[in-house]
Formats: C-alpha cells, sequence, structure tokens
C-alpha cells in the first residue's frame, strides 16, 4: 500500500466521529493493557483483604471472596481478555485473508471447495461446537485462542473474497496479468495490498465477537482459571451468588462494562475504518 | 428450482455429516487413552481385565471405521449412550429438559421478531429524527453487552433488590400448582430469561428491519403509490411493510441458532432446567456422552431450521425462485 493512499484513508477517518471515539476508547484500553502492573493497586493474585470486603478507600471496588482486590482484578483482566481476543482475532484473520484472496483469485474449483467450507463452518453453531472443544481440549489460554480462531475465521473470508473477485477485474490487475505478471507477483504487488485495509477493519470487527465469546466460555467455567479475565471474574461472581447481595454493584456490574465499552470501541472503530476503505458503503446508513 | 433446492439438500447433508462425524472424531482425537474419558475418575482403580471389559463393551477394542459404522447405527436408533453421572440414557434426559428450552427461546424469539419489526418501521419512518438516532445508538450499546451479564443484571435488580420475579428455576420449587396457578407461574419464571434473549437479538431484528423498510420506501413502487396519492399509513402498511418483512423471514429462522446458542448461557444464569444448561453441567462436569448428545440435538435443531429458511425463501419471494450463481 502507497503511503498516499494511507494518508488518504487517514484523512476520511479522522472525519468519521465513530471513528474517533471508537479510537479514543481503545487507546484507553491499550494504555490499561501495558500499564496494568503500574495501575492497580495491589497485585490481583495476592491476598490483600478479607474476603467479600465492601468498596473503601483501601479497595475500591471491594474484594472476592478469597481477599483479592477486586480493582485489580480488572485491570489485569484487560490484558488477558484483550489480549486473547486479539491474538484469535489476529490468527482468524490471517486464515480468513489467505482463504479469501486463494479462492477468489483462484476461481473454479479450488473456490467452490473452499467457500462451501465457509458455509459449512457458518452454518454449525459456533457456541456449542466450541463448548465441546474447550471441555474436550482442557482450560487454558491457548486453546481458547484455537477454539476461537477455528471458527472465526469462516465469515472474512467471504468477505475477502468478494473484495478480491472485483479487483481480479480492475485494469491495473487485469494489465498485470496480460502482460505476463507470475500469479505471485500479481498477489502480493496488486491483490493482498489492496486487501490489507479491509482485512484491517476485519479483524478489528472479529476481536469484538472473540472478546465477546471469550467472555461467555470464560462465564461458563471453561476458560483459564489461571489469568483471570473478565469472563472469569463473573463465572466467580456468579458461583458465589453474588448477584444474591448488594455485591452485584462492585462484582458484576463493573466487569460487564469494561467488555460492552472494549467491544463498542472495536465495533465503532471497525465500522468507521471499513467505511473508509470500502466507499461502497459510504453513506449506506 | 429444483436443481437449488437439491443442491441445498446436498450442501446441508454435508453440513450434517460433518457435524456427526465432528462429534464421533474430537473426543478419539483428543489426548489420552479412551479408557480414561468413559470410566471417569475412577478408572485407576480397576484391574487390567475390567479396562478390558469396558473397552469390549463400547467396543474400543475394534478398528476405527467399524467404530464409525457402529456409532452411526446407534444414532439412527436414537441411541445417544448413557451419561456417566446419571447412568440414564442421553436421549431420554434430552428429550426430559427440550420442551423447557423450546419454551423459552420461542417465545424469545416470537417476541424478538415482533417488537424488531415495530421498532424498525417505525424507526425507518423517523429517519434522521432524534428518535431514530437514539434508537440506533441504544441498539448498538445493548448489542455490545454479553447476555449473560445482562441476565445477572437483571436477576439482581428486578428478582433480588426489587423482590418482582422469581430468582432462578422454571417453577418454584416444592408446589404442586395445576390449572391456571401453574400457568402464571412459569410464565413468572419466564419473564427475566426471555427478556435477556430478546436484547441478545433485538438489535439485529431492528436494525435489519429498518434497513430493509429504507430499502422498499426508495423503491420505485412506493414513490408510485404515493403519487397515487395513497396515503402515508395505506403506503407504509399495505405497500413498502410487506416487502420489507422478506429479510425477516430469513432471520427469523438463522435466530434460531443464535437463540439456541445463546440459551446455553441464558439458563446457566438463571439455572432455567433446559438442554442448554444440561449441557454446561455436562461440559464441567466432563460427562462426556451427555456433553455430545446436547450438541448433537442443538446443532440438528439449527441446521434444520437453516434448511427450512432457505426452502421458505423462494416460496415467499417470487424473486429469488431462479437465483443467478453468485448471490
Amino acid at each position: 500500500m502507497s503511503t498516499s493512499r494511507l494518508r488518504e484513508i487517514l484523512k476520511t477517518f479522522r472525519r468519521n466521529p465513530l471513528g474517533v471515539v471508537g479510537v479514543s476508547i481503545l487507546c484507553a484500553f491499550l494504555f490499561v493493557t501495558v500499564f496494568a502492573d503500574v495501575i492497580s493497586p495491589y497485585d490481583p493474585y495476592e491476598r490483600v483483604g478479607k474476603p467479600f470486603e465492601k468498596p473503601s478507600t483501601t479497595h475500591l471496588l471491594g474484594t472476592n471472596d478469597i481477599g483479592q482486590d477486586l480493582l485489580s482484578e480488572m485491570i489485569h483482566g484487560a490484558r488477558i481478555s484483550l489480549g486473547l481476543g486479539f491474538v484469535a482475532a489476529t490468527i482468524a484473520m490471517t486464515i480468513g485473508t489467505v482463504v479469501g484472496v486463494v479462492a477468489g483469485y483462484a476461481g473454479g474449483i479450488v473456490d467452490t471447495i473452499l467457500m462451501r467450507m465457509v458455509d459449512i463452518v457458518l452454518v454449525i453453531p459456533f457456541l456449542p461446537l466450541m463448548i465441546l472443544l474447550a471441555a474436550l481440549l482442557g482450560p487454558s489460554f491457548w486453546n481458547l485462542v484455537l477454539v476461537l480462531s477455528v471458527i472465526i475465521w469462516a465469515r472474512p473470508a467471504r468477505v475477502i473474497r468478494a473484495q478480491v473477485l472485483s479487483l481480479k477485474e480492475r485494469g491495473h490487475v487485469v494489465a498485470a496479468r496480460s502482460t505476463g505478471g507470475t500469479v505471485a507477483h500479481i498477489l502480493f504487488h496488486h491483490v493482498i495490498p489492496a486487501v490489507l485495509p479491509l482485512s484491517l477493519a476485519q479483524l478489528i470487527l472479529a476481536t469484538r465477537t472473540t472478546i465477546l465469546i471469550e467472555a461467555s466460555l470464560s462465564f461458563l467455567g471453561l476458560g483459564d482459571p489461571i489469568s483471570k479475565s473478565w469472563g472469569t471474574i463473573l463465572y466467580y461472581a456468579q458461583a458465589r451468588s453474588a448477584f444474591l447481595t448488594g455485591a452485584w454493584l462492585w462484582w458484576i456490574l463493573p466487569p460487564g462494562l469494561l467488555i460492552s465499552a472494549a467491544v463498542l470501541g472495536f465495533a465503532f472503530t471497525g465500522y468507521a475504518l471499513e467505511e473508509t476503505v470500502n466507499p461502497r458503503l459510504r453513506g449506506r446508513r | 428450482m429444483r436443481k437449488f433446492l437439491l443442491g441445498k439438500i446436498l450442501q446441508y447433508a454435508i453440513v450434517m455429516a460433518v457435524v456427526v462425524s465432528l462429534n464421533f472424531l474430537l473426543p478419539r482425537l483428543m489426548p489420552g487413552t479412551p479408557i480414561e474419558m468413559l470410566g471417569g475418575e475412577g478408572v485407576w482403580l480397576l484391574s487390567q481385565a475390567e479396562r478390558d471389559a469396558i473397552t469390549a463393551k463400547h467396543g474400543l477394542d475394534k478398528s476405527l471405521g467399524q467404530q464409525y459404522i457402529q456409532y452411526l447405527a446407534n444414532l439412527f436408533r436414537g441411541e445417544l449412550g448413557h451419561s456417566y453421572n446419571w447412568g440414564q440414557p442421553v436421549g431420554q434426559m434430552i428429550a426430559k429438559r427440550l420442551p423447557w428450552t423450546l419454551l423459552l427461546t420461542g417465545t424469545a424469539l416470537i417476541l424478538s421478531t415482533s417488537f424488531g419489526i415495530l421498532l424498525g418501521t417505525f424507526a425507518s419512518w423517523r429517519r434522521g429524527k432524534k428518535s431514530d438516532i437514539l434508537s440506533i445508538s441504544a441498539s448498538m450499546t445493548v448489542s455490545s453487552m454479553p447476555s449473560f451479564w445482562l441476565g445477572m443484571v437483571l436477576v439482581a435488580i428486578f428478582a433480588v433488590q426489587l423482590k418482582l420475579l422469581p430468582v432462578f428455576g422454571a417453577r418454584s420449587p416444592w408446589t404442586d400448582y395445576t390449572g391456571f396457578r401453574l400457568v402464571l407461574d412459569v410464565l413468572e419464571h419466564l419473564i427475566l430469561p426471555v427478556t435477556s434473549l430478546v436484547l441478545l437479538t433485538l438489535s439485529g431484528n431492528f436494525l435489519l428491519m429498518r434497513y430493509s423498510m429504507l430499502d422498499v420506501l426508495g423503491s420505485d413502487y412506493v414513490f408510485m403509490a404515493r403519487a397515487k396519492g395513497m396515503t402515508e399509513g395505506a403506503v407504509v402498511y399495505r405497500h413498502a411493510m410487506r416487502n420489507a418483512l422478506l429479510p425477516m423471514a430469513t432471520a427469523f429462522m438463522l435466530n434460531v441458532g443464535f437463540m439456541f446458542s445463546g440459551a446455553i448461557v441464558t439458563e446457566t444464569v438463571f439455572a432455567y432446567p433446559g438442554v442448554g444448561r444440561m449441557m454446561y453441567e455436562a461440559a464441567l462436569a466432563r460427562d462426556y456422552p451427555l456433553l455430545q448428545g446436547a450438541f448433537l440435538v442443538i446443532s440438528i435443531t439449527v441446521i434444520g431450521a437453516n434448511l427450512l429458511s432457505d426452502f421458505l425463501y423462494p416460496l415467499l419471494d417470487p424473486r429469488v425462485r431462479r437465483p443467478s450463481r453468485e448471490h
């Protein structure tokens, strides 16, 4: 991708208020994720107070059932929730982009087979399959990443393929083909660079999905019990019946709001970026 | 047309075959010997002869191909094996739980679609106005919330703090209500889980209906209807809404899948005695036959709903009876 195109994308993106809000939210989360050790008042894995303490000046959001500081847990939870979501989405998008580019460019029988695979993955209800996989594999960070990316790649693959199909017939690609450019040259110089911005938008939108599903799986007790994500915190809150007491205000409400804020941040950024790089979508809403 | 439907049937047959085979293969691909999974925790206390007996009983001493044929034969007879924890036939356990899930998801599906249609039509009518923008922002915010968390918050507010509704379950325990009292009791328990399932899918339905209405309202024949001097109400309800409803029919069927998946977490939050909660319990207890049975039943339901939607759509919309290759 040339720098002028990049600059143009940035310029259009900046004029989209939704995108600016989204990026601001993501920057705030990035800050918390990077400086979690500095910001959080306690070590989230140490027992620093009495169990079930109410919010006070020493523990702003109280403590959990074994006396760990809830605020520190949530700050560190950002690392797990966002990190896991992002890693899984990145792997899924890499698969999706490769499948989309190959299917769209090769066409014919390769396209048919790959797209049938996409159809199959899209029809299988993903949460039950993930639960089955997660239960069989056992709970761990990388198993969750694997389970998520195995399912998520299909939808982006379809979007990328559609883009490649239309790219294939554009002037400069046709010219490159008819002047004897090799397939590798055309793919790496013309097709993939043109598809990457769309891939990035899809990656951001996919992260939104992986964060939500990770939260669901962890809430069901299928997450990594050692590194606590926001979903895991909610699992313990549910298991210790926090909703039966006033504790729901500081134990259940904040992790959910954090998940929602992160998901909104990714959604806004993704939609805005998609609109910027795909002019056909502009002005549709 | 017939070729299109045959193609669809073939496609879904392949999906079914994949699901059924995954169900067979996945546990066998996992690390550890199958006897560990079959015998549960106490397997190491057994003697070699007892272990061999278990292996033979489940046909695990045969080749993989023979096991697969045996598995398929059992499946066709509706034989899903026995639960490790309960010792009961998996098929029976699921049959007992399925009505609750159908009641929950069915109610939520109907409500979510109806509200989506009403709100979407209303919003499209007031496009660009404050209420339109407000409802779009609200639906985006709600759709960013994890549905299980919404359920927990609903319980905390309406059941625990305000004491308006029951906290969990599908019926009050230790009661033997009959007739009208029983219906009332079941409905009371249904309100919160249905609400959280409706919120899970409502924003999608709302946005789809709104977009579909805007699309139709901009078309030539609506312009014509207006030009004829029809009243705005007649244009919206008699002309535009009918055609705008078409995508909602597809969305309805696809939502069956969302609802069944969503029911797993929702039923867990509300301790609702459906198939979803059973799948959760089976996953935690590593009760593999039960887990696989639930997975199979949920998958078949969802795939069936997808197939149905592909068959119904051409009946509803004459324009797609001869579909082009690229869609």
